[in-house]
């Protein structure tokens, strides 16, 4: 597991497009390997993440590869993929791999960055002529949130259409879908057994929108941004 | 004291009120004390305070009619809210309630006189009256208007906070009386998860007001049996005080509670909506103390409070008995029942009442009520022998009485059911509407559905709710399967329809519709003049068209249209019912939008450097830097530094597509109008796409970084269309190509002017920037200040340029890094505005703004980016045979001479003559040249350089124009290939 | 709101969705004879009855064919676009293209 290390985010620290609103919302940011993180928004961030959280993710390791070759080169990497489009897996190292289409697949770091599956892969390849598996710059064009707690199904039915309930939406299941009308990757990943969690993809432009828009959609539950440092306890 | 106040409290009863909590409230100036739980009418009642309202248009007293929201009689005004219906908003302490519609107080209208001269404003008045002459219905409108007038708004109002959700349900029951909490009950029971909607605030429906039986104790102990299933029910969410407010396609439902307007989506749908109590249409049957058998029930049962102290029943049905039995049990006089049928069965019901010594009229009519000297409440009936349908014998019996209770029969409330798709027809048998040919997914059930009787009511529910299960269960884990129930028997003999309670009078004054004080013979003569069929009739008289949107009147206009046009009602039916239900709230519908915002990774930077932020589409750009009031200065100073030393824009906002495979570059030759099969690793091409109708629609430029990588360029606005065109032609095509819309990864700045290379070369060492190494329309990858970078030698601006494309989240740092190496030669950023100058001054069109959904490459001098030589690409068969026509406009440079004259605009219009001729797409001032420019559409015979053209301006000024060779600036091309 | 079922992505709001136009194949742009193209790009067919036309869902940009009754409004199936169109198409070689 990575270990934060207290620092001043400057400009050559990889940061969220969030970081300036996350500054002005008092959040704790610390240097977690090459990026800046919220590593606290209040000692409450525990409790918070039980109730009604969400926590920026986005300055952590992910990648996406894309063509027709892709789940044999995947496959190739020793990545287990997901049978199915819009299912997503958790690999050996605590990384999700998500199947966003026959061909496309997204993979997210676990969040201690114990793992580095992520990165390898996106180091381990290059374009190849005639060999169709191109990799995705999604650590850039995608910016990445977390919503977790009891009440995380009740908010997002104010920003999205689809039926999230526990029985309808599986853990591992994916909808691509608008949210807060921006397309985005929504993922169930539940915390825990006791905490429900989705991960939520969008737009790198479009975050401050959508935080902002979630942070209104939560306020009726006392949902409340937090650190990483909480999502880690569990 | 309290109890005092409320001389027509009951001493006992009511359902929905709390008698240890008074309330105290106001209306039309007046204190009045009530309970919690008391709606505004019901408090009001129990004062004594019958007259709550003036009729619209002759200004009558009105009062409490259904006691369920469903006239316009109890409209009032709150402070900030017009238009809340008396009936069914609570009241709370320190309310204050206004009256509406009357001028000088409630109780002494000074409108009333209007009446007086009611005869001579027949229906279709106030077309006919103020048609003629041309203009004079301007002058009276406003004076018209304001008598007419409802409510008002409070323009102090403070905004508040309405929101949106969405919700899924197995199964959503709308109406919780005995036949919605039947189905409710049954589809809990077999494992769905279902949503039961109520638009009162205790379940129950008519269970909790009506009486079934003589003594008054089957309804209460079935409605807490139900209760008490639904509450012990894990699968069933109960919404009270929520209204389903129509029903749109695959059972999505709008139903809004309190504040928040939820978006429901039902897998099946039960619609338990019930019936609306019909009036009797007689003289006078609007006067204070009429009302439906339903409002009486519910006064009595509901609130405790008594509705008059003399009462005459008129009806057609049990339920006039009902009310004659509660009546009796609550202390009141009954005086007579009017039975409008001859000799019916005698039921348990109707013995109970005679047997308390009560005189039943067989086969007689209220022929018309008269009201108390003050006009204000009803003081007596005329009982008169009914001779057939809808006639009289010439004299009759005056009873004097203070409330009379109309129970005639009920229209299904098929709003909802219709807006499904169901359709209405009427049994002119039975005197009925009946309701078929719901969507698959939809039932309806109970009332609405023709059932009547409780057994057959909750039969109906029971049979539904299974049905809806079974099908479920096909594709569900949850739900159980069960033996389908046998039909539920006709129930049609228990039908509380009277075929014709309709009485004529020689007065009038008998009304179909109270909203909008229309009378038998209004509907008659929109009939005779011509309007026979009943849309045509709703839209000549308003009848229907008033708050209460026909609930009231839609049968007796049937009936009434039917006669008058030798018509059955089937035939006639009834008009159209539209979304919403019920008025709904701005806020429900304003509350929780979203407005997508985009930002560029540099944003911050724009902030900091004080840029007037401007939305273009969704992206925030800088307009420009400094003060609003310096707006010109501020963009021709930023124009002048491009010019002259070198400037710094964000076009983050560009679009980016990546092109790769083996067929990368055959999809681009496909797509883009230019050859791009054999364009060369390190080069850039201009990219013009046109769609199959050969428009130009959208540009940018390709770049080649690998003989399979394309890097492409799109406009702000236009790149996901691009995107989603490139996806859906391969589609079609299966080439051996990746396309990925990489907008968002990547930000990019585009560092422009004569110093360009000299601030670059400071913080980009890898990339040999010399003009031989890395000429115009070259592209390189490298560094720029340690960042990984995409380098395009561009010219938009027409200086020497460079577009920096770097990966997203290092936005800041390129800016900052640029910023500081350019700070000794001047660097200064640069908004879209002066962008639009600088691109203006060196002729390059902006798609979407100096081209229109007919403009083809030739007509905006693109001639020269479009391959003749390739077999294929999209619009080019058009194209081809387009140019071989020849063109009827051509998008040209002007120049005013004339400094004196107003700048043209964008859209201002070329005239020739009499004629428009083209129009201005662009048009600036160019500091550069020191005179404005522009581009504009003009027929062929003008296109010639040096042809004037006459351009309508500003306050329609003509101002002279002269076509100039593009571009405006740099003509030989040699500023950007520095 | 009405529903449509995505071969990618299952049953979601038609607000979800773009309409991409009538599915009618495309004349052979070299072969054919003017008027044909000039239907083929400009006239609609607008039937009454069973159509065939082109979906995206956006959140996708996933492409797929719908067939519906354009009376009725009732989607009668989706499929992918993969099962009418399977094999590679071609132009005729380029002329001596720069």
């Amino acid at each position: 597991m990575s270990e934060f290390i207290t620092a001043t985010a400057d400009s050559v620290l990889r940061r969220s497009q969030l970081y300036h609103l996350q500054q002005s919302e008092g959040a704790q940011f610390a240097k977690y390997q090459d990026a800046v993180v919220v590593k606290q928004f209040s000692s409450n961030d525990s409790q918070q993440v039980k109730s009604l959280g969400v926590a920026d993710l986005s300055t952590l390791p992910r990648s996406g590869f894309k063509g027709k070759h892709t789940p044999q080169w995947l496959e190739q990497q020793g990545v287990t993929i997901p049978e199915q489009p819009n299912c997503a897996t958790k690999q050996n190292d605590g990384a999700l791999v998500a199947r966003l289409s026959e061909q496309e697949h997204l993979i997210l770091s676990d969040l201690a960055m114990a793992g580095s599956l992520a990165q390898i892969l996106e180091q381990s390849w290059s374009i190849e002529p005639d060999y169709m598996c191109y990799s995705l710059p999604r650590r850039d064009s995608h910016a990445w949130l977390y919503l977790s707690g009891e009440h995380v199904r009740a908010m997002l039915a104010k920003v999205c259409g689809i039926d999230l309930s526990a029985v309808e939406f599986a853990n591992g299941q994916i909808a691509q879908t608008s949210i807060a009308r921006i397309n985005g990757i929504l993922i169930r990943d539940d915390l825990n057994d006791d905490t429900a969690g989705f991960h939520l993809l969008c737009d790198s432009s479009s975050v401050i929108f959508v935080w902002q828009s979630l942070l209104d959609a939560m306020a009726e539950f006392d949902g409340k941004p937090v650190g990483l440092a909480a999502l880690l306890e569990n | 004291m309290v109890n005092s106040q409320q001389n027509n409290r009951l001493a006992s009863g009511g359902l929905l009120v709390d008698r240890e909590h008074p309330i105290t409230f106001s209306f039309a100036g007046k204190d009045f004390i009530g309970f919690a739980g008391d709606s505004i009418a019901s408090a009001l009642a129990a004062n004594d305070q019958w007259l709550i309202s003036r009729s619209f248009k002759y200004h009558r007293a009105r009062a409490v009619l259904t006691m369920a929201g469903q006239d316009a009689n109890t409209l009032v005004q709150l402070p900030s809210d017009p238009n809340v219906l008396a009936d069914r908003t609570e009241i709370s302490q320190g309310m204050r309630v206004d009256g509406q519609n009357y001028s000088g107080s409630l109780e002494n209208d000074l409108g009333r006189h209007i009446e007086k001269v009611g005869r001579f404003m027949p229906v279709g008045f106030y077309y006919k009256a103020f048609y003629k002459p041309a203009g004079v219905w301007e002058k009276w409108a406003p004076l018209i208007r304001k008598k007419a007038g409802l409510g008002e708004i409070d323009e102090q109002f403070e905004p508040e906070y309405y929101d949106k959700a969405y919700a899924f349900y197995d199964i959503v029951v709308v109406g919780a009386g005995p036949a919605g909490m039947s189905a409710a009950i049954q589809a809990a029971e077999q494992g769905a998860k279902v949503l039961l909607v109520d638009e009162n605030p205790v379940l129950g429906g008519s269970l909790s007001y009506d009486r079934l039986d003589a003594k008054g104790e089957v309804a209460p102990a079935l409605r807490a049996g139900m209760i008490a299933d639904i509450e012990a029910s894990d699968n069933i969410d109960v919404m009270l005080e929520a209204i389903c407010n129509g029903y749109f396609a695959d059972n999505w439902l709008p139903v809004i509670q309190a504040k928040r307007l939820l978006k429901v989506r039902a897998k099946e749908m039960i619609m338990a909506v019930g019936a609306l109590e019909q009036q009797a249409v007689f003289h006078n049957n609007d006067l204070p103390g009429v009302m439906m058998s339903s409002a009486v029930l519910r006064l009595i049962k509901l609130y405790g409070v008594r509705p008059g102290k003399r009462a005459v029943v008129l009806t057609g049905n049990e339920q006039g008995y009902s009310a004659a039995l509660e009546m009796l049990d609550a202390g009141i006089e009954v005086v007579a029942i009017a039975e409008l049928r001859d000799s019916p069965p005698i039921s348990e019901l109707m013995q109970a009442v005679s047997d308390r010594g009560v005189e039943i009229y067989q086969n007689h009519a209220v022929y018309a009520a008269q009201p108390s000297s003050d006009k204000k409440h009803l003081a007596q009936v005329e009982l008169r022998a009914q001779l057939g349908r809808g006639a009289c014998a010439n004299s009759g019996e005056l009873i004097s009485c203070d409330l009379l209770c109309m129970a005639v029969g009920y229209t299904p409330t098929y709003q909802l059911v219709c807006q499904a798709g169901g359709q209405l027809s009427y049994d002119d048998e039975s005197a009925v509407f009946t309701l078929k040919g719901l969507p698959k997914a939809a039932q309806i059930v109970g009332s609405v559905n023709g059932n009547w009787s409780t057994d057959a009511v909750c039969g109906d529910g029971y049979r539904a709710a299974v049905l809806a299960c079974n099908r479920l269960a096909q594709q569900s884990k949850t739900i159980t399967e069960i033996s389908e129930p046998a039909p539920i028997a006709d129930d049609s003999a228990a039908s509380p329809n009277y075929s014709w309670p309709i009485f004529p009078h020689p007065k009038g004054k008998e009304f179909v519709d109270y909203d909008e004080d229309l009378q038998i013979a209004d509907i008659v003569n929109a009939t005779r003049d011509g309007y026979e069929h009943v849309q045509l009739v709703k839209r000549y008289s308003t009848c229907g068209m008033g708050p209460s949107q026909g609930r009231h009147s839609a049968l007796a206009t049937a009936r009434i249209v039917a006669q008058a046009t030798g018509k059955s009602v089937a035939q006639t039916g009834v008009t159209t019912a539209r979304p919403p239900f019920a008025p709904e709230r701005l806020g429900h519908l304003a509350g929780r939008s979203f407005y997508p915002a985009r930002y560029t990774s540099m944003h911050q930077r724009h902030v900091e450097a004080g840029a007037q932020m401007l939305q273009a589409g969704a992206w925030y750009r800088p307009a420009y830097y400094g003060a609003s009031d310096q707006r010109d200065a501020c963009i021709n100073a930023e124009v002048n530094n491009v010019r002259e030393n070198v400037g710094l824009v964000d076009v983050s906002t560009l679009g980016g597509i990546e092109l790769r495979g083996p067929d990368a570059a055959e999809m681009l030759n496909r797509i883009y109008t230019f050859g791009f099969l054999k364009q060369p690793v390190g080069r850039a091409r201009y990219a013009l796409m046109t769609n199959e109708a050969g428009v130009v629609i959208d540009d940018g430029v390709s770049c080649r970084f690998h003989d399979q990588l394309f890097y492409v360029t799109a406009t702000t606005g236009g790149v996901d269309r691009v995107y989603q065109s490139m996806l859906k032609w391969n589609a079609q095509w299966c080439l051996d190509v990746d396309i990925a819309n990489v907008t968002s990864a990547w930000c990019a700045v585009n560092i422009a002017g004569p110093k360009a290379r000299d601030v670059l070369a400071k913080v980009c060492t890898d990339v040999d920037l010399d003009s031989e190494a890395f000429p115009y329309m070259g592209v390189r990858e490298g560094h720029v200040a340690g960042i990984e970078a995409r380098l395009i030698r561009v010219g938009f601006v027409g200086e020497l340029g460079y577009e920096i494309h770097v990966p997203q989240h290092c936005g800041e740092a390129l800016w900052d890094a640029l910023m500081q190496a350019g700070s000794e030669q001047g660097i200064k950023p640069f908004g879209i505005e002066a962008q639009r100058v600088l691109r203006l001054e060196k002729g390059h069109i902006i798609i979407g703004q100096d081209t229109d959904a007919m403009s083809t490459p030739q007509e905006v001098q693109m001639g020269w980016a479009v391959s003749a030589k390739k077999p294929f690409f999209v619009g080019h068969r058009v194209i081809k045979e387009l140019n071989e026509i020849g063109q009827y406009r051509a998008l040209v440079g002007f120049v005013v001479d004339d400094l004196s004259a107003p700048i043209p605009l964008e859209s201002h219009l070329v005239i020739e003559g009499e004629k428009m001729t083209g129009r201005v797409t662009s048009c600036n001032f160019s500091p550069t040249l020191g005179k404005p420019v522009g581009m504009v559409y003009v027929p062929p015979h003008k296109a010639e350089p040096g042809s004037e053209i006459e351009i309508r301006s500003s306050g329609g000024v003509m101002v002279t124009a002269k076509v100039v060779e593009l571009p405006f600036y740099d003509p030989q091309t040699e500023r950007q290939a520095l | 709101m009405k529903q449509m079922n995505c071969p990618l992505n299952g049953l979601r709001n038609i607000s979800e969705f773009i309409y991409g136009g009538e599915y009618h194949p495309m004349p052979d742009p070299q072969q054919c004879d003017k008027r044909e193209w000039v239907e083929h790009v400009f006239f609609h067919e607008n039937a009454a009855g069973e159509v065939t036309e082109w979906w995206c869902h956006s959140a996708t940009s996933y492409w797929f064919l719908a067939r519906r009754n354009s009376i009725t409004d009732e989607i009668i199936e989706t499929f992918p676009a993969s099962k009418l169109f399977n094999k590679r198409v071609d132009f005729s070689a380029a002329q001596g293209e720069s």
